[in-house]
C-alpha cells in the first residue's frame, strides 16, 4: 500500500506562517487528485509543540498529522523527527547555532533521526558548509525536493545526496495553506506513527516525489498599472 | 487592462477559488517613480547603474511596499465594488524583485468564516522560474447579509 507524507510544513505555530492545520488538511482534501498525500509532518521553526493534539482533525479528515521540528545548526537547517524528552533536555531548540554532529548522534541514540533540509540553499544549506568543512557522519537522508526552492537549489541538493550516498526525501516547506503537499516523500511501508516514520527514514525504502504543476499560461497584461 | 470582476459577495466565495494568475512587468520607471513618491531616493530604487555602483546589487529593486500594494490590488480587483473589503494583508519578502522582468500574481481562497463573514487568502508573486519572491496572506471581510 505505502504512504505519501509531506515531511516539511509550518503551521501558524511558526512565527512566519499563518496557516492553520485544519486549513492544510482541508486543502489536501480539496486537492487530493493532484496531491495524493496521506498526511503531513509539522516541522515548526526552532521549537517542538509537545502538547499539540491533532487527533480530532486526523479523524475528521482521514489524514495523518505528526509533529517534528526544524532547527538551525552549524551545518544549516535540519528536520528532527522523533523529538523526545532526551533531545529536548540536551538541546535548546531555539539556539540557532546547534552543533549538527552532536544533534545527529544524540538523535540516533534516542530513537530520533535528523534530516538536513534544502541542502542546496545558500547559507542555510548543507552543501555550502561541505565546501569548507568535513562532511557530517551518520546522515541517512537529505531533502532534495523543497517547495520553496529557488532555481538550481534542487540540482545542488541531488548532487550532494548522490555524492555522499544519502537517501532523498521531499517536503513542501509550506508556510501558505495552498502550497501544502506540493513536494512529499513516498514510502513503501504503511506509516501511521512517528516511531514508524523514524524507522522507515533510517531503514526503509522511499523516494522524493514532486506534485508541483507545470507552469500555467497566465492572462497577459503589460505593466503594473494594468493589474 | 484586467477587467474588474463583478462585485464579490460572501455567499459566492468558495474555498479553492483562484485569483489570477496575472502576468505583469513592473517597469524601471514605475519602480523609480513609486520610490520617489514615497521619499525613498536611495540608489537601489533609482537605476541599475546606481544600484550596482552604490550598493553592489545586481540590478535596481522594486520597493517592497510597491509589491505589497500590487498584491493588495490583486485582492481588491477580485472583490470588485461590493461590500467586501480588504481587512488585512501581510507579506514576506523572500527575494529581490527586479523591475523589467515578467512576474506572475497568484492567489487562492483558503478559508471562510461564516460567523465573521470573512475569508482568508494566500497571495504571492513569482518570477518566470516559478520562484515565489513575495508571499503573503490576506483577509477580506464582507458586510452584514442583506
Amino acid at each position: 500500500m505505502g504512504t505519501i507524507l509531506d515531511l516539511h510544513s509550518h503551521s501558524e505555530s511558526s512565527e512566519d506562517s499563518r496557516a492553520p492545520v485544519e486549513a492544510y488538511l482541508n486543502w489536501i482534501r480539496l486537492r487530493r487528485d493532484e496531491r495524493p498525500v496521506d498526511g503531513i509532518v509539522l516541522t515548526e521553526h526552532r521549537k517542538f509543540d509537545r502538547d499539540a493534539d491533532y487527533r480530532e482533525l486526523e479523524d475528521r479528515f482521514g489524514l495523518v498529522v505528526m509533529r517534528a521540528s526544524e532547527v538551525e545548526t552549524d551545518y544549516g537547517h535540519m528536520l528532527v523527527f522523533g523529538v523526545n524528552g532526551e533531545l529536548l533536555h540536551r538541546f535548546d531548540f531555539a539556539n540557532v547555532h546547534l552543533n549538527a554532529q552532536e544533534l545527529i548522534d544524540a538523535a540516533a541514540q534516542s530513537g530520533a533521526v535528523v534530516v538536513p533540509c534544502h541542502p542546496g540553499r545558500p547559507t542555510i544549506g548543507l552543501w555550502e558548509h561541505y565546501r569548507h568543512r568535513e562532511p557530517l557522519r551518520n546522515v541517512v537522508a537529505v531533502e532534495v525536493l523543497n517547495g520553496g526552492s529557488r532555481k538550481g537549489e534542487e540540482l545542488q541538493s541531488r548532487e550532494l545526496a548522490e555524492t555522499h550516498g544519502y537517501r532523498m526525501v521531499g517536503g513542501s516547506d509550506s508556510h501558505l495553506v495552498s502550497l501544502i503537499g506540493l513536494c512529499a516523500t513516498r514510502f513503501e511501508a504503511d506509516i501511521r506513527t512517528m516511531e514508524e516514520l523514524v524507522r522507515e527514514l533510517r531503514d526503509g525504502r522511499y523516494d522524493a516525489i514532486d506534485f508541483r504543476p507545470g507552469r500555467r499560461s497566465p492572462q497577459r497584461s503589460h505593466t503594473a498599472s494594468d493589474v | 487592462m484586467v477587467t474588474r470582476a463583478p462585485a464579490k459577495t460572501f455567499e459566492t466565495v468558495v474555498i479553492g477559488e483562484m485569483l489570477g494568475p496575472h502576468a505583469i512587468v513592473i517597469t524601471r520607471e514605475q519602480a523609480r517613480n513609486y520610490a520617489l513618491a514615497c521619499g525613498m531616493s536611495t540608489p537601489r530604487f533609482m537605476s541599475d547603474e546606481d544600484a550596482r555602483r552604490e550598493e553592489g546589487l545586481p540590478a535596481m529593486l522594486t520597493p517592497g511596499n510597491m509589491t505589497l500594494g500590487i498584491l493588495a490590488k490583486l485582492v481588491t480587483d477580485w472583490l470588485g465594488s461590493g461590500s467586501g473589503q480588504l481587512a488585512r494583508i501581510g507579506t514576506t519578502f523572500r527575494s529581490f524583485v527586479h523591475p523589467g522582468v515578467e512576474l506572475t500574481l497568484h492567489g487562492f481562497v483558503t478559508h471562510t468564516d461564516q460567523a465573521a463573514r470573512s475569508a482568508d487568502l494566500d497571495v504571492w508573486m513569482e518570477n518566470e522560474d516559478g520562484e515565489r519572491l513575495v508571499v503573503g496572506t490576506a483577509t477580506v471581510a464582507f458586510g452584514p447579509a442583506e
